[in-house]
This record gives structure tokens, sequence and C-alpha cells, in this order.
């Protein structure tokens, strides 16, 4: 019952901040309500019951990609016409284009157009999940290495290219 | 409905909302939020297949995720400030030049 | 029987013509001088002449028309169009003229165009005219005839705008051509109804048809009709006139030639071979008759007023050509065909003499600035003096023969012969006695009113030119003694003449002998001397006067009534709306259209970051519902 509850509020949540997205003027409010988007979302990961990923939720993107992302923001805050006018010529347009996208997509899925899987529902520990990550899933653990380090030199590589340029 | 359907609806809200929010919004910061936002809702309907098919291999796709998320943050703010340090805007209307 | 000479007589000129068009001119480098050029340009027209009395030998023994069939032009619908000649009494007559009379004026005018600049190219054109009008006479179905009809036209534009550098004279072929080309509407639908009717455009075939038993499809009066439309174009009758006069812009050789001898009888030559149709057709020759007839007063009246030399000798042959077309449409065609050639002879003397006249003046053409020519150049005036009379119908030269018959069938034909034809005829030959003594006493006798220049450089033309004047005015003086009417009485029957007035025939000789000498006589009194009372008369009358020498300002009329209208429809209704408006305002919004789409497809990719978004959501749901439908 109470779970429910919890599961309905964290959704909600999560839906309220990402509206608090695009309604809000300022940059760091906007930043603060998908922070609070991906909190309510590591809270629904947990009530499921994966609590590996809710944990690498908060610490992966709320600990390192919104603090950057506010660190940008702060750099950054320039005020300029994207300041004053929020929304691009399209909004319309777009409202429109995506209330339908949305739409279509959610009648599908309360018809049934998308087959869920037939299971209990469990929940599962680090145990499984890190045998499974490094037992079947081994390359894709050093490829992603591969890709953090790739990552750490090509943001090196453009900030220095730069200054090297600059002289 | 059971907790599967509304869960996928939530994520399908949330993909929806950060694509909106793409197309609408004329700051480039917001504009990579937004695009966080598109990359959670589809982290959503992962978890919520995963877990309802017991299967850990959902699981392990959001990790890589994850990972690759927080890549892309790590080289498109310095794409961003490069930019922005050039033409000192943030607003996605001045970089035209993808123009014809 | 069949023959292969008459396909050489009509090609032997255009041989000429190619290759003196070809070598001699300006396209070929000027290969040959001017004489191998007139060698040439002469000796193949004088044996095609040799030729052509081959031809009347062998008809005169075989007693048939020579028929000669070339090749098939076209098949259409299983009905063949052939190029084929016939040579029968009627062709024979207007070949030795076409032919004869040709090769003289090609020897004249070697001594004309001595010395001008195009010298080849002129006698190339005057090769391919010869080519042409012997199509025309030659051909044995209307539509070679028509293409030497055509092509006759052509080269009497090529001609007469010889020297087109003066926009005047190059005005003046357009003028012709185009004149012509309306009176060639007539003669093709013509043809057309003829087509319909027999299913074969021969000549003897068609003529068959309509004397024959059974009445043909089309109507004889109307088909009349449209051939002489044709023949009021090309022999000048009103209303197609007005070209003849602007015509003696061209050599004077090419006068007469085209003007005075050949082209402009191709239309009596028409009227005189369908005499078949026109026979059973009492109203078309009515018309041809009255045209005919008002077309030789009204242009006598005019040569009155003129006072270019060659003017005066045009509205002649005008004239002259509709006393031809009064005795066809009386019936009497074989008196035409007599007068045709009588007239060939004495007009073409006239326009030579006039040519030499010109060229011993050094090119003065206004009779009020001659006089007193004739005993510095006599050999001119005394064989423009024989032409003159012949013309004026003064026994016994050529002209009173054949002018006599005509005036005596428009009386008394039964097929339509009346007394106001007879007496309009013989308005116009009391007048054209007039104004050829008045044209005689002004240029030649009197005191000489010529600048002292040109009195000065005053000589006879070379042999080449007097000689051709020589033989022509013989032919003028005895022509008449050549029994052209007899010859073609097998073929062209003369009309009936009532009982009742075959006594007047006497009577209406000597009342023409009479006004012939009439005229005579008052253009001496008149224009002898210093043409005083001619001046005081003239001065009395000066409205009537000007109305004569401005040609009663038909031409006038014709570009105010037409002209202006065509002109205002060209440029306003055609080139404004029509072309720039529709047409190439229909492919400006053809382009237009283009940009516009393109840049619509520009648009699409406007740099704007949003709008790619918006394309990729779009593309996202079309994907979606089309995974859905079929997923």
């Amino acid at each position: 019952m109470i779970e429910n509850l919890l599961l309905i509020a964290f959704a909600t949540a999560a839906v309220t901040g990402g509206v608090l997205m695009i309604v809000l003027r300022q940059p760091m409010r906007v930043a603060l309500a998908l922070i609070a988007t991906m909190i309510s979302l590591g809270g629904i990961y947990g009530l499921l019951g994966v609590h590996v990923i809710a944990v690498f939720q908060i610490m992966i993107y709320v600990g390192a990609v919104m603090v950057f992302m506010v660190y940008a923001i702060m750099l950054l805050d320039v005020r300029d016409p994207s300041f004053t006018e929020r929304y691009s010529r399209l909004l319309w347009p777009g409202v429109a284009a995506c209330t339908v996208l949305a739409g279509v997509l959610m009648g599908a899925v309360w018809q049934g157009g998308i087959a869920l899987p037939n299971g209990l529902g469990e929940s599962f520990g680090v145990q499984p999940f890190s045998a499974a990550f490094l037992n079947d899933y081994w390359l894709y653990f050093e490829l992603t290495s591969v890709l953090l380090v790739v990552a750490v030199l090509a943001a090196v590589a453009v900030v220095q290219l730069r200054s090297v340029r600059r002289g | 409905m059971d907790r599967s359907q509304f869960l996928l609806w939530v994520s399908l809200a949330l993909f929806s909302i950060g694509l909106l929010g793409l197309i609408v919004r004329r700051n480039l910061l917001v504009m990579l939020m937004c695009m966080e936002l598109m990359l959670n809702g589809v982290n959503l309907s992962l978890v919520t297949f995963a877990q309802r098919g017991g299967s850990v291999e959902g699981a392990v796709l959001v990790f890589l995720i994850f990972i690759v998320a927080a890549s892309e943050i790590a080289i498109a703010i310095p794409i961003v400030l490069l930019l922005v340090r050039d033409r000192l805007t943030l607003d996605a209307g001045a970089y035209t030049d993808l123009k014809g | 029987m069949s023959t292969h000479l008459l396909g050489l007589i009509v090609a032997l000129p255009l041989a000429g013509f190619l290759f003196n068009g070809i070598l001699s001119t300006r396209l070929g480098g000027e290969r040959l001088n001017e004489t191998a050029v007139n060698l040439v340009a002469c000796a193949l027209p004088g044996v095609s002449f040799v030729l052509t009395l081959v031809c009347f030998m062998q008809l005169e023994t075989s007693g048939k028309p020579l028929i000669e069939a070339t090749y098939t032009w076209a098949t259409i619908g299983g009905q063949g169009f052939e190029v084929g000649f016939w040579f029968d009494r009627l062709a024979a007559v207007m070949t030795l003229v076409v032919t004869g009379v040709g090769t003289l004026i090609h020897v004249y005018s070697t001594g004309y165009m001595h010395g001008d600049k195009s010298h080849a190219r002129y006698f190339a054109y005057l090769n391919l005219f010869l080519f042409f009008m012997l199509l025309l006479v030659l051909g044995r179905s209307l539509l070679v005839m028509f293409v030497g009809w055509e092509g006759v036209g052509l080269a009497s534009y090529l001609l007469i705008g010889f020297w087109f550098d003066d926009p005047a004279k190059a005005a003046a072929g357009k003028k012709a051509f185009i004149t012509n080309r309306i009176g060639d509407a007539g003669f093709l639908i013509g043809m057309f109804l003829l087509w319909g009717a027999f299913g074969t455009l021969d000549m003897d075939a068609i003529n068959a048809g309509f004397l024959g038993p059974k009445a043909p499809a089309v109507s004889a009066s109307l088909v009349g009709l449209m051939l002489f439309i044709g023949a009021c174009g090309k022999s000048a009758q009103i209303p197609l006139h007005v070209w003849l006069p602007d015509a003696m812009a061209g050599p004077t050789p090419v006068s007469a030639l085209i003007h005075a001898a050949t082209m402009v009888t191709a239309g009596i030559y028409l009227v005189a071979r369908m005499s078949g149709i026109y026979s059973h057709a009492p109203e078309a020759s009515m018309v041809v008759a009255a045209i005919g007839g008002a077309t030789a007063f009204f242009a006598a009246t005019i040569a009155v007023a003129q006072t270019d030399i060659k003017k005066v000798l045009a509205y002649s042959t005008v004239s002259q050509l509709g006393l031809m077309f009064v005795a066809l449409g009386v019936g009497a065609y074989a008196v035409a065909i007599f007068h045709v050639v009588t007239h060939a002879f004495f007009k073409a003397c006239l326009f030579l003499g006039s040519g030499s006249v010109i060229h011993a003046l050094g090119g003065e053409q206004d009779i009020r600035k001659m006089g007193g020519l004739a005993r510095r150049i006599p050999v001119t005036f005394v064989t423009f003096a024989v032409a003159t009379t012949a013309i004026a119908g003064i026994p016994p030269l050529a002209g009173f023969f054949s002018k006599d018959e005509i005036l005596w069938f428009a009386f008394a034909s039964s097929q339509g012969g009346a007394a106001w034809l007879w007496a309009l005829a013989s308005a116009a030959s009391l007048l054209t006695s007039f104004y050829m003594f008045r044209l005689l006493w002004l240029t030649f006798f009197g005191a000489s009113r010529m600048t002292p220049e040109v009195e000065h450089h005053v000589h006879e033309s070379p042999l080449s030119m007097t000689g051709v004047l020589v033989v022509l005015a013989l032919l003028s003086a005895f022509g008449g003694f050549i029994p052209v009417v007899h010859y073609l009485e097998p073929m062209l029957p003369l009309p009936a003449v009532p009982e009742s007035l075959h006594h007047l025939e006497g009577t209406l000789v000597i009342v023409a002998v009479v006004l012939a000498f009439g005229g005579l006589f008052a253009a001496a009194w008149f224009f002898a001397g210093t043409a005083q009372r001619a001046a005081r008369v003239r001065e009395t009358f000066a409205g009537v006067y000007r109305w004569l020498a401005n040609k009663y300002y038909i031409d006038e009329l014709y570009e105010a009534a037409l002209g202006r209208p065509f002109t205002w429809l060209s440029d306003r209704v055609f080139l404004q709306l029509g072309d720039r408006t529709l047409i190439d305002g229909a492919l400006h919004a053809m382009a237009a259209s283009a940009r516009r789409g393109a840049a619509a497809f520009g648009a699409l990719q406007a740099g704007s970051l949003h709008r790619y978004a918006l394309y990729a959501v779009v593309g996202v749901l079309a994907a979606v519902l089309w995974s859905l439908r079929h997923g």
C-alpha cells in the first residue's frame, strides 16, 4: 500500500520536475528541477528493488553529471536573449508534435501493443549484478573504461587546443 | 493497470518532456539538460523491463548508459564552453552555421 | 506521246542558276569573269528555246500533246502527286514566248548590267526565274504549276529588291511578294476544291471532267472565282495591283521580262488553261470580265498623270492585262493568248527601250527632265516609236490585230459580251494611245529639258542592247500576222457571235482605228513643243490631276485600312499580350515557381537546431506509427 503511494509520489515528483525544467527561466533553477527529477527516479529504482541502479543513479547522474552542469551554468551565466525569451519559434509545433508522440506511445502501452515480459518482479542485489557484469559482459566493461579514458583525453585536448592556439 | 504500465507511462512522459524541451528552449545548457532528462526516461523504462522480467541484463545496459551519459556530458560541456567563448551568447538561434 | 525534252527545257535554266549562283557569286569566290557569266547565262536559255522549237515541230507532226512524267512526288492515302510536263498547243505558244523573249532579255541584260557589282547574282536570279516560269507553263498538274507560280514570285522578289542596300527597293520587293501571297490563298482554295471533287490535279483531267457529261461535284463558278483571285494577285488586277508600279524599283530588264512579258501573264495562262471551268461558269466569267475592264480603265487614267518613264509603262501593263482578262471573261481565250504574245513583244521593247534611255541619260527616269532625244539616240528612238505605235493599236502593227479582236468579242460575244464592256475597253484603248504618245513626245521630242551634264553624256547604248531592241521592234511590227488564234482554235474555240451583230464588225474596227489616231493627235497637240497646253489643262484640273498622279491614294487607303490595324494587332495583341505576357510570362512563372520551390526546400535547412529536432520528432512519430500498424 505504502509502496504504491510512494511510487505515485516519486513518479509525480519526477514528471513535475520535468515540466518545471521547460517552464523555468533561469538555468540554475532548471538544473535544480532536473536534480529533483533524478533523485525521484532514484527513489523509484529503490522502490523497485534494484538498489544497485538507484545508488549509481544518485552517484553518477546527480553527483557527477549534474554537478558538472551546475559548474558550467555558474561559469556561463550570460544574460542573453535566451534568458528573456525562453522559447524558440517552434513552441506550439513542438508541443503539438510531442503531445501526439506521447499520446501514440502511451496509447500503444495501454492497449497492450507493447509486450511486457511475464515475470515476477524480483529485486536483485549487487552480487548477481556484478556476477553477470563481469562474467558475461566484461568486454563492454573494458570498453567503457576505454571510453572514459578517451573522454578525459578528449576534454583535455579540446580545451588545451584552444589555449595553445590562443598562444 | 499495473505498476509496470504506470512506470512505462512515466518514462514515456519524461522522454516526451525532454524532447519537447529540446525543441522549445533556447538556452544551450538547458537543451543539454533536456537531453539528460530523455536519457533518464529511457533508463526508467529499461529498469522497468529488467525488473519485471527478472533479467539482470537490463540493469547492465542501464549501467552502461550511465557511463556513456557521463562521458557525453564531459565532452559536451567543454564544447559549449568553447562555442560561447566565441559568440558570447548561449542562445541557440545564434548558432546557425549548419544553414544551407 | 512521251518525250524527254520537256524536262531538259525546264532544267537548263536551273543548271545556269546553280552554276552561276554557286561559282560566280561571292558565295563561291567569284571564280568566273563577266564574259563567262554572260555566256553561261545566255546560252542555256537559248538552248531551251531551240529545244522548244524541236518540241513544237514534234507537236506539229504528231498532232497529239507531248507528255513527260518525271517522278512521283508523294503518295498520300493511295493517291499520288506526280511531277509531269504537258506540251500542247497552248503550252507551245507560251513556252516559245517565255524562252524566246527570255533569251533576248538575257542578252540585253549583258549590256545593261555591265559593271554592276552583283552582276553574277543577277544572272543567277534571272535563270532561276526562267526555270520557275517554264515549270509553270509546262506543268501538267496544278500542283507543278503552283510550284512554278510561287517560284516566280520568289524570283520576282529577289530581282525587284536586287539593289537591296536601298531600303525602298527592298520594301518594293516585299510588297510584291506579300501581295502575290494574298492572291495565292485563293489559288490554294481553288486547288483544294478541285482535289476534293476530282481526286487529281492534272489540268487536262479537270478540263475533261468539266466538259464531260456528268456535272462535277464542285461549283465551277466557285472554283473559277478562287483561281481568279490567284490570277488577280499575279497579274496585278484590282484590288491586288498595287505591287506592280512599285516593282519598277528593280533593274529595267527585270521589269521587261517579269512584269511585262512573262510572269504577269501567268494569271492569263491559268484562266486560259482552265477554260473548261470558265466556260461552264458564267458568273465567274462575268466577274473576270468586269474586273478586267475596270482595271484597264482605272490604270489607264493613272498612267496619264505619271512622270516616271517606267511607272507609265507599269500602269500600261496593268491596263493591258485588264484587257486580256476582258477577253477571257467573254470566252475568247485564244484571243487573250494572242494579246499575251503581241504584248510581250511590244511591252518588252518599250521597257528595254526605256532602259536604253535611262542608260543613255546616266540614270534619269523623270520624263519632265528629258526631251529632244530623237536625234541623239536614234536606234532607241525608232524602236520605241515602233513599239508605241504597236501598243496604240495603229494598223498594221501587232497591237492592232490583237486588241481589235478583244474589243470585238467584248462587244459581241454570246458568253457575256456587252456594250458597256466594249465602251470601257475602248475608253481604255483611247487613253492608252494618248498616254503612250505623250510618253513618246515628252521623252524624245521638243526642246531638251535635261541638265547640262546629263546632256553632255547622252550616248547610244551598246549593240547587245540595241540589237535586242531592233529584234523586238520587228516582232512588234510584224507579230500581228502570226496566226496564234487560228493555231489555238482546235483546243480553245472562239465564242459564238449572234447573227444580228455580225455586220457591226467592220464598224467597230473603224471606231478602234479612229480612237487610236485620236489619241495620237491629242497627244501631239498637247505635248508637242513646250507642252504648254498640257500645263494649262493640268492647272485647270489640278484636283483631278493630283488624284491621278497619286494613284487614287489606294496605297494610302490600304495602309490606313489594313496596314495600321494589322500592325496594331501584331504589336498589342500578339507581341505584348501573346508573346510577352502569355508565353514569356508562362516561362518566367515556371522559373519563378521552381525558384520558390527551391527556396521553400532550402528553408528546411535553416541551421536552426530546434527545427532539426522537430523534424526528428516527426520522423520518430512516423516510424512508431508505422511499426505499430505493421508490428
